[in-house]
Parts: C-alpha cells; structure tokens; sequence
C-alpha cells in the first residue's frame, strides 16, 4: 500500500475573530466546498465513465447481435443524446441514488453494491483490528524507547509493510499456507459446503453465523478471511504504527511530561495517561483514513483472494468496461474520502485543545 | 488495560483459534454436483438473451430444446420436448408433436401455444439468439404467421425455402431457443417499457421457468449459481438434487479446490493443472474437442492485409505442432480449415491442417507480395487462458522475419468491442459454431451479405474483417439448399480449400473443452454442444 | 584546525563559508554525512545504485533476450544454467528480470518528470495569485486527491487504455497533487518576501518571477517528495501491471510477470515468487532511501 496522502481537507484557518457562531462562517464554507468538490468529483467520474474504450449495448445485446438490436438498446441507453444532457440526466439520477444497471451483472448496480459492501466490510474490519491492535502499541512502544533497536525493527518491518505488493503476499500467502501447510481455507469468503446455509441479515458472515448459532459457518469464514484479512491489516499497520510513533514523539518531547515525571508518576503512566490521551483524536483520525484507505488495497486482495467485495467488483466493472458499476465506484469512494475528510477536519475544530 | 491493547489480544486469540480450528470436511454434499467455473461473463438466464459459452452450457440443463443432439453422436437428432416431426412433401412445412406429459417446474401443463410464444418471443426481442430464426428467413413481422400452434400438442413451422429438414433440426430446432417458457407467467410479467415489449425479459433473466431437468434456484452473481432438480420432469428425473455452480476464476484454486475433495467438478484449468491433475488417481481429466476456433482475424481494410499472400505468410509463421505438444494440451487440436472436425462436410484433419512453422516459406511469400523487409502492425487479443501465449508464440516467430507486432491484450469486452466495429489491424479471437454442419461457420466466417461500413453486419466475422467473395456467397447457399449428400460435402471441400487460400483469417486450433472430474461422480455424459448435469450421479 | 583548511575535508566543513555554492556544498557534504549514519538508507541507496547498473548494463548481464521463446524448454525450475528458471513459453525468467528493471526504471522517471513540472505549475500558479485563481486550483486539485491513487490511476488506464505510457500519464495524473500543495505551500511562505517584492517593482511579469523565482525555490523540496513517493509509483505500476492494464506482452514488466506467473504457480512456484521479490526489494531500496533522506531534510525529526 502506498502512503496514504495527507488529509485533502485543508487545515483549519485561524478563525475569524468575530460575534459568538463564530465557527459557523468556516463550516459553511467547508459545506461549500465540499459540495463543488462533488460535483467535480461526478464531473471526473462521468468523463471516465465515457471515456471507457467499451461498448456498453454489446454487453447487453452480445457478441453476436444484429444491428436492430444494437441500434435499439443504444437509443435505450440514451447514449445517442448529447454529451451535456447525458450529463445531466447522470447527476439527476445520482442524486437521486438510482446508479442504473450494471450491464455486466445484469442487476441494479445498488443492489450489487449492497451485496458487495458488507464483504469489503468485514474484511475490512478484520484487517484493522489486526492494524489497531498491533500498530498502536507497538507505535508507542517504539516512541518511548526511541532509536533503540526495538524501535529500528519496528521501523524496518513498518517499511516492508509499505514496500510489499499485497497481490504477491496474498499469492505466496495462498502458496504457502492454504496449498503446502492447509492452514487457512482458500479463495472465496465460504467452503463449496457452507454456501447458503445461513441466510444473509447483516451481510456480514461471521455476525449472520452466529446470529442463528452456526458455528461451523462461522469458523469457515474467518478460516477464509484471515489470509487476506492479515494481509490488509499488515499494511494499515504498518501506516497506523508510524503514525503513532511520531505522534508520541511529539507529546514525550512536551514540557508536561516531564514535569509530571518530576512529580514522581510513573513512566508508564505518564504514557498511557497523559502523552497517550492526548493523541487520541489525531489517532481517531488516522485509523479512519487507514480503514478509507483498505478499499484501495481490497482491489488487489480481493483478485487475488476470489473474494466478493467492492474491490473485485470495481476491477470486474472496469475490465468489462461497464460504466455504470465504475461510475458509481468511482462516485462513492470519492464521497468517503470527502466525507472523511471533512470528519477529521470537523474533529479537530471540535476536540483538539489547541484549536480552542 | 487501554481499550487498543485489549482489542490486540482480542484479535490475536481469534487469529490463532481459526488457524486451529478442524477444517471443513473435505467432500461435497451427497445430493449435489458441485462444480467450479467462471461466471464473469453470465449477465442472464434468458435463453433468448445467452450468448456466452457458459451460460449456454447451463440453460441447457434448465430449458431443453425441441429436438435434442444425440448424446453419443451429435450428428443424430433424438426427440426433445418434441416426440415427433414430421415434413410437408414440398419441403416448407414441418409439423412438430409435442410429448403428452410436458410440465413446468411449478406444475403447470406446457403447450404447443407455449412453445410458439418462447420462439416468438426471441425474434421480438431479437438479441443475437435471434439469428437462429432470421438466418432461415423467419423475421419479426411474420415470425407469427410462419410458426403457429394448431392445437395444445401440435407446432407447424412454415419456411420460405425448401432448406433440408436434417440442417433445419441441428441447426435451429436442437438451439436452446426452442425451450420452452411459462407463458403464462411471461405474459403476466411483461411489460411496455418506452413503446417497447419487453417479453418478460427483466424477470426471465434471473427466473427462466422452463421446461427441463433443473431451474434456476440462485443466482448470486460472480459468486454461484444453484439449481434444483425439476421434480415435474417428464422423463428420468436428474440424478442429483441440486448443482451448485462456483465462481473461482482461477485455475490453480480450482485445481486445489478439487485436489481437496471441495469440489467434485473443475471447468477452468490451463495446461499444467490440467497436466498434474491428470495423474492424480482421485480424478478424471476428459478433453472433448468442441466446435470453436481460435484464430488471428486480418482486417483487409489494410492496405498490408488486403494482399491474400500477406495472410497466407502468417500461417507458416504458426508452429502447429510445437503449439499442439505444448500449450494446446488440453486446451486445442491445430487447425487451419474453418469447419470444426465432427461436423458435417469438414475437411479430415491432415487436408484440414496443411500448414506447418516454414519461416524461410512466409518471408518468400511476404516478398512476393512486396514487404521483403516486413513491416508494423498492432495485434490485440484476450488477457484470458491462453491467448496471451498463443499471441506472444506469432508475434515472437513473425518478428524473426522483420514483421513487428505490437500486442496489446484486453478483456474479452473490449476485444469484442473492437473486432465489432472494425477497430483492428490482427486480432486473434474465439467463436463457437451453433450446430454441427459446416453451414454454421460458412454462413458467417465465408459468407459476407454487404461489405459497406454502414451495412454494420458484426454478427459476421467476414464483415468484421472487411472481406467479401460474390464467388463464396454464392458456393455457400448453393450448398446449403442441396439435398444430394455427397454434392454437398464436394462444395463444402471445395469453399473450405478455398478459405485456406483466400481467406481472412488464420485459424489456429478447434477449442478442446477440459473438464476435470472426481472420481465419485459417475455417468457424467457430455458431446460436443451439451454437458448434461443430469447424468451424473453419486 | 587549521591545517585541516586546506583539505577538501576541511573546505567542505569549514565554519565560515566564502560563496553561495560554497555553502550549498557544505549543506550536502553534512546532509550526506548524517545520512551516511543511517545504514538503512544506505542500504536503500545501494540497491537502487545496483539496479540502475543492471539497468543500463541489461544486454551484457542477462543470457538471453528477454522474449527468447523455446516451447521445450517451458516451466523449468531454476538451475545453474536458468538461475531463476523458464516461464510458461521456456524463456529464462533471470533475463526477463533483468531487462524488466528497465522498464520499472523507466516508469518511475517519467511519472517524476510529468509529476513534478505539472504539481510545480499547478502549486505555485495558486499560491502566487492567490484568490479565485487559488480557490479553482486547489479545488482540482482536492477532488483529484479524493482518490485512493492506485484506483484513480486504475479508472484513467481504463479510460486510456492498457500500455506503458498511458499507464505512466496515469499513474502521473495521480501523482501530481500532493507536489502541488507541497508547492502552493512553499509559495506562499516566499511569495510576500521582500525579494520577491524588489523584483516585482521592477516590472517582471508574473510568468517570469513565478519561472525565474519561485520555482527554483521550490525544487529542493519537491525532489525530496517525489522520491518518498517513489515507491508507492512503483507499487502502482505493478498493481496495473498484475491487472494486465499496465506494460504489455512481451515486454517484462513484474507486475504482468507475476500475473501470468500466477496461472501456473503451483507447479512453477519461481514465476510468481521472483518478480514479486523484485518489485519488494525495489520498493523498499526506494521507502529506505526516502525515510533516511526524510531524516536528513525535515528538522522536526531531529
């Protein structure tokens, strides 16, 4: 995974000194523009959309059709309007969520994207459990016990974590552990067995398995998700430690930490209670965009993995050329990474002590 | 203890305890076929709209045709939902007999009126599936008039020519466009949509209610596919109850997947899975050569490749029997005639194969037609199986001899898109005959009605690839119309020589179709143009 | 130490320095030293000093070329004769490596050489007007960096179609605007400095004072970022390139090799394990030189 970029919104301003809503003035601003960035956003998405070398009414119609057919789906999918009003009659329907159909699906590309996402999800969670769990202590480790070689190790692993192409982790992961050791299940998000033996409520397997006591259907699926799942979560750690670590150096050099050991609190203490507590919010922030930033990493491991989530049905709309399924991608993880972005900004004006 | 830390444990423990955790029993359930494909390509269950490879495969076994290919020899035709046909003595009428105890998988009685309203139903929406019915000059105006229902168990069919009864069972009656739809349900689903009937099209798409072994139970798409056996079938009833169709588009996960006992059959596998699985004593390799092609297609819009002696090179620049001990294992059977091996009039395999690699041959004929020094062309082809090798193979011998390739691989979406509007300089490409006669592949890779741009006949190679022969199109329907046996295989001979020659394509080898099996499934029957679900049995 | 002054060592550390380029050589000469501390990055600056090697020397070093075909000899295990084995047309997978570091290579630079010039115009166009003119730009520029690179980089090759320049117009097109905020920011902080005023006063155009003056200012740091960036380029190609919708056949890109490798990796394991050890090591050389260059130059981390 590369680097995720530094949060597109920009840093707060210093607030204007005026009358008590006195935040009121930049938050509409923000609102603003966060609407024109959308209308970008759709603008780019459209021109991608039309640009696909593809001919989406040979999807429909198939390989071998004749031109009737063909000229008659074509005037169906309006695409002999002109360019402008192909436009609008896109943005209408955006904003009134109907996406259309995806053409290589054959089903409303909301209904596909409802039965993806939760797959994604729940990869997705794993995966930063794994990067939660074991970046932000190690990161404060790391921190605390500065230029030692704990702290080098961690840096080192950190980097290959940025520096690994997950597609191939995720195949020498499969090699390895499914075919050689057979100590994970494989591709897919089920065994052949189990399909269909719980019914979807949350979408999310593992929540449905043991919503109606299905263990077995339960340990399937994490037997299938923790190849995958480690992977992702490898590299959000790797993001979600070094951020950790910096954001820690920086609260250990404040002057209150060492007054406070002065005062005779423990070391470790001082850590957790204080120089910890203090990153929080900017921790918060970062494991949102971590988690924003396993969609991008989910279109390779879902490839690789077989597995039935946003990512693969992004990269199968794209190599079937289906614009509507793409267009609509494209749309919302733009939305998330705005709508993230205006979070932590948002968060920042709300919570951090020095913006008050 | 901070909340993050607990959450590591947390997630450590979870991670450790599924590593451990027993493993799935490694068998598939007792009453079903489990079986592992590629669903990337299936976008409907209508069989009037199918028109890829698998797709057609599975509506077979969910909506069964008139008349049926006989499962030992395609060349004969066995009765289907119909029991009997019988032929007018001036040869433009035949009168089908539908069986007696036709019945839907809901129970409903399936009629003759039924039967006519699902071909009528292909025309009027008119997808490629169409042409099984417009090729033999049933159109959308008359379609209603030329196939009628006289009572609930008879169909008469009204031709416009005397075509021979035997090409007319193979090549439209055994389509899986004569299955039969619940018409009363489609009529109850149908709707106008922008002055436009629809046929039920949205709702037969992922329901098709047919006659047949199985029904489509769920569809999940890129993921799998169940059917149910029809417990109304008229005759034997499908051995195993359900079949599930998974989507692993990936060859070495289906060979591990079967390895493992996970899955009973593996559809997808390249060369070397196939190869190891072949000596694995748990499991059945069965290669059936089929009735496609893969071949290069010239656009004789260029003005390189409208010189026949310029295509001519490229088929000695094609190791055949390098490519048939290696990469073709399983995969293809080399071949340069247009006419599949097992349909009628096709040239045996030596006279059908001239060619061999003669590099020295190819420069000679690049020479004469006046490219001594070669010269560039763009060559795209699919990303999947084994085109890219198959790509990279021509483009490494062609360069041997100053011609310079420039491939470019893509998906099968988009190879189409550009084959359809004439978008190519080389490409190399697939196609399935719809029924073994060698009529099937003359009349659209041979034949070509209109050459102009604007005519946009893309359901014909020929078009696609801007060649036209008056001479060609003429041998062709003289054959197809003749009734003297022997005739017509000479003219079939003669047309199939003469593509050789002149053609615009170099065909490259007749697709093989792999299946590997386990060994617990037992009387699985497949031929050329059906894989028969219901045979298999546990 | 005065006997020291006239070694170069003593030149280059010398307290009091004599001329501009005098002190930039000093600024480098201790930016190298610090840098020299750091054994990772080192290390990291090595291997790519070894991959450009193998690069430009690609024709001596490998056996064969890179698409010498040889259907007998498909899928061999490494040996002594094909150190990393044949792939599935028997062509020596080591020659394929060696030649494909060309065109890692070669994606990587020209992402850099679009990249830059475009996030530099972009960043310091805006913060030098300011107003409207700042408030479209940057707008763009947000709604291109909405997007996870590798997807925005995935829609534009489709857009675009596959190929290695349009992956590298791609992938650029993703790449450009962290480097025009880095920019923008760097304007800003130079844009009302007395310097720039003096100039202005005396008549220069905008083009010329953004061309001649702030630009120049501007490119130390967005060298640095760019190659920080490096990795995630080369990530990205590869990503594409396993996708099919980067560099394509016959040429030896990694990515495309560990794609195809992939179809026959269980009885070829070599064909998916190499080009992906070939895309790690690059890519870490790359994040370790960045990190230890990022130590050097950014002073909060001292």
């Amino acid at each position: 995974m590369a680097e995720p970029k530094a949060a597109a919104g920009q840093p707060p301003a210093a607030a204007p000194s005026s009358s008590p809503p006195r935040w009121v003035r930049p938050l509409l601003r923000q609102l603003a523009s966060v609407a024109v960035t959308l209308l970008g956003l759709m603008a780019l998405a459209f021109f991608i959309g039309r640009m696909l070398p593809l001919d989406p009414v040979i999807a429909i119609v198939g390989e071998q059709a004749e031109k009737e057919t063909y000229d008659m789906v074509y005037r169906q999918l309006g695409l002999d309007k002109p360019l402008w009003q192909q436009f609008l009659f896109f943005i209408r329907d955006m904003l009134s969520g109907d996406f259309g159909n995806a053409l290589f699906t054959g089903n409303r590309v909301a209904d596909d994207l409802k039965r993806v996402f939760p797959a994604t999800i729940e990869l997705a969670t794993f995966a930063i459990m794994i990067g939660v769990g074991i970046g932000v202590p190690v990161g404060v480790l790391a921190a605390v016990y500065r230029d030692s070689p704990l702290d080098h190790s961690v840096r080192f692993i950190g980097l290959l974590g940025y520096s690994s192409p997950t597609f191939w982790l995720g195949l020498m992961g499969l090699i390895v552990f499914y075919a050689w050791l057979d100590l994970v299940g494989g591709p897919g998000r089920l065994d052949v067995s189990y399909i269909d033996m719980v019914e979807p409520v949350t979408g999310l397997l593992t929540v449905d398995a043991l919503l109606v006591g299905e263990y077995d259907v339960f340990w399937n699926t994490l037997s299938h998700m923790i190849l995958p799942g480690t992977i992702l979560g490898y590299s959000s750690m790797a993001y979600i430690s070094r951020m950790t670590r910096s954001f820690m150096l920086e609260q250990l050099g404040q002057e209150y930490v060492t007054a406070a050991r002065v005062k005779g609190q423990s070391k470790w203490r001082v850590v957790w209670r204080h120089a910890f507590r203090n990153i929080l919010v900017q921790l918060i922030t970062v494991i949102a965009l971590a988690y924003a930033f396993l969609l991008e990493g989910a279109v390779l491991t879902e490839t690789v993995f077989a597995w039935p989530g946003f990512g693969r049905y992004l990269t199968s709309g794209i190599l079937a050329g289906d614009m509507n399924a793409v267009l609509a991608c494209v749309l919302i993880i733009g939305v998330i990474f705005v709508a993230l972005n205006l979070l932590s900004d948002l968060l920042y004006r709300l919570l951090d002590p020095r913006t008050k | 203890m901070p909340p993050t830390v607990k959450a590591a444990l947390a997630a450590t423990l979870l991670a450790g305890a599924a590593a451990l955790s027993p493993q799935a029993q490694a068998a598939t359930p007792r009453d079903a076929l489990v079986m592992a494909w590629n669903l990337d390509a299936l976008i409907t269950f209508d069989p009037a709209q199918i028109a890829e490879v698998n797709g057609n495969d599975i509506i077979r076994n969910v909506c069964e045709p008139l008349v049926n290919y006989d499962l030992k020899d395609v060349s004969k035709m066995v009765p289907g939902t119909a029991e009997s046909w019988t032929t007018s003595e001036d040869g433009m009428t035949i009168t089908f007999k539908l069986r007696d105890n036709l019945k839907f998988p809901n129970g409903r009685t399936a009629t003759a009126q039924d039967a006519v309203w699902s071909m009528h139903r292909v025309v009027g929406l008119g997808y490629g599936n169409s042409a099984n019915f417009t090729q033999w000059g049933f159109t959308r105006d008359k379609i209603e008039q030329q196939i009628t229902a006289a009572d609930d168990r008879t169909i008469v069919v009204k031709m416009d020519r005397p075509y021979p009864v035997g090409l007319m069972l193979s090549a439209m009656f055994a389509s899986g466009s004569t299955g039969i739809m619940d018409s009363e349900i489609g009529k109850k689903e149908a709707k106008t949509v922008d002055g436009r009937y629809d046929w039920a099209n949205p709702f037969f798409k992922t329901n098709p209610v047919c006659v047949g072994h199985y029904r489509v139970t769920r569809w999940n798409t890129n993921e799998v596919v169940i059917l149910e056996r029809n417990e109304n079938y008229y005759g034997e009833k499908a051995k195993l109850r359900r079949v599930i169709i998974r989507h692993v588009p990936e060859s070495a996960a289906q060979r591990l997947l079967l390895e493992k006992g996970d899955i009973d059959v593996a559809r997808l596998l390249n060369t070397d899975d196939l190869r190891a699985l072949s000596k694995n004593k748990d499991v059945e390799v069965t290669a059936t050569t089929i009735h496609g092609f893969s071949y290069l297609a010239f656009n004789a819009q260029d003005p390189i490749f409208s010189n026949p002696k310029v295509r001519q090179a490229f088929r000695w620049m094609i190791d055949y029997q390098g490519l048939g001990s290696t990469v073709l294992e399983y995969q293809g059977t080399p071949r340069a005639s247009l006419v599949p091996i097992g349909a009628f009039g096709a040239l045996d395999e030596k006279e059908g194969q001239p060619f061999k690699l003669d590099l020295e041959k190819a420069k000679a004929l690049l020479a004469e037609a006046g490219f001594p020094n070669g010269f560039t062309k763009k060559f795209i082809h699919s990303a999947n199986s084994i085109s890219p090798q198959i790509a990279q193979h021509v483009q490494a011998n062609a360069a041997k001899i100053g011609v310079n390739l420039q491939l470019e691989q893509m998906a099968d979406a988009q190879l189409f898109t550009r084959a359809r509007a004439r978008e190519f300089e080389v490409l190399l490409i697939g196609w399935g005959a719809g029924y073994p006669d060698a009529d099937s592949m003359i009349s659209r890779h041979a034949v070509n009605p209109d050459n102009r741009p604007e005519a946009r006949l893309a359901q014909y190679p020929s078009w696609r690839s801007s060649w036209q022969d008056t001479k060609i199109n003429e041998m062709a329907d003289a054959a197809r119309m003749e009734r003297d046996t022997t005739k017509r295989i000479a003219m079939y001979h003669e047309i199939q020589k003469y593509m050789m020659d002149n053609g615009p394509m170099a065909y490259i080898y007749q697709t093989v179709r792999p299946i590997a099996v386990r060994k617990e499934i037992k009387g699985f029957a497949m031929t050329p143009f059906d894989v028969d679900y219901a045979t298999a049995g546990k | 130490m005065s006997d020291n002054s006239s070694t170069l060592r003593g030149w280059l550390r010398a307290e009091v320095t004599t001329s501009p380029r005098h002190a930039a050589l000093q600024r480098f000469y201790f930016g190298w030293l610090r840098l020299k501390g750091n054994p990772l990055a080192l290390f990291g600056l090595s291997v790519l000093l070894f991959l450009i090697v193998v690069a430009i020397l690609a024709p001596v070093i490998a056996p064969v070329g890179f698409n010498d075909q040889s259907l007998t000899r498909r899928l061999l295990p490494p040996s002594a004769e094909h150190w990393f084995g044949t792939d599935e047309l028997g062509r020596d997978v080591f020659s394929r490596i060696v030649w494909g570091s060309r065109i890692t290579l070669y994606i990587s630079c020209l992402v850099a050489i679009i990249a830059a010039p475009v996030g530099l115009a972009v960043g310091t166009t805006a913060g030098y007007f300011g107003g409207w003119t700042d408030t479209v730009l940057m707008r763009v520029n947000d709604i291109f960096l909405s997007f996870p690179g590798l997807i925005l980089a995935l829609a534009f090759v489709a857009a675009l179609g596959p190929g290695i320049e349009n992956a590298v117009i791609a992938i650029a097109l993703t790449a450009w605007p962290p480097i025009a905020r880095l920019a923008r920011a760097e304007t800003l902080t130079v844009r009302s400095s007395d310097y720039i005023a003096a100039v202005r006063i005396q008549g220069a155009s905008p083009a010329r004072i953004i061309l001649k003056h702030i630009v120049p200012m501007c490119i130390p740091s967005v060298v640095v970022r760019i190659t920080l960036n490096m990795a995630g380029i080369i990530l990205t190609a590869a990503g594409l390139g396993f996708l099919g919708l980067g560099a394509q056949p016959p040429l030896p890109e990694w990515g495309a090799m560990l794609s195809t490798g992939r179809q026959s990796m269980l009885q070829a394991w070599w064909l998916a394990a190499i080009p992906g050890l070939a895309i790690l090591t690059t890519s870490l050389a790359f994040n370790l030189f960045g990190d230890g260059l990022r130590d050097v130059l950014d002073p909060r981390s001292e």
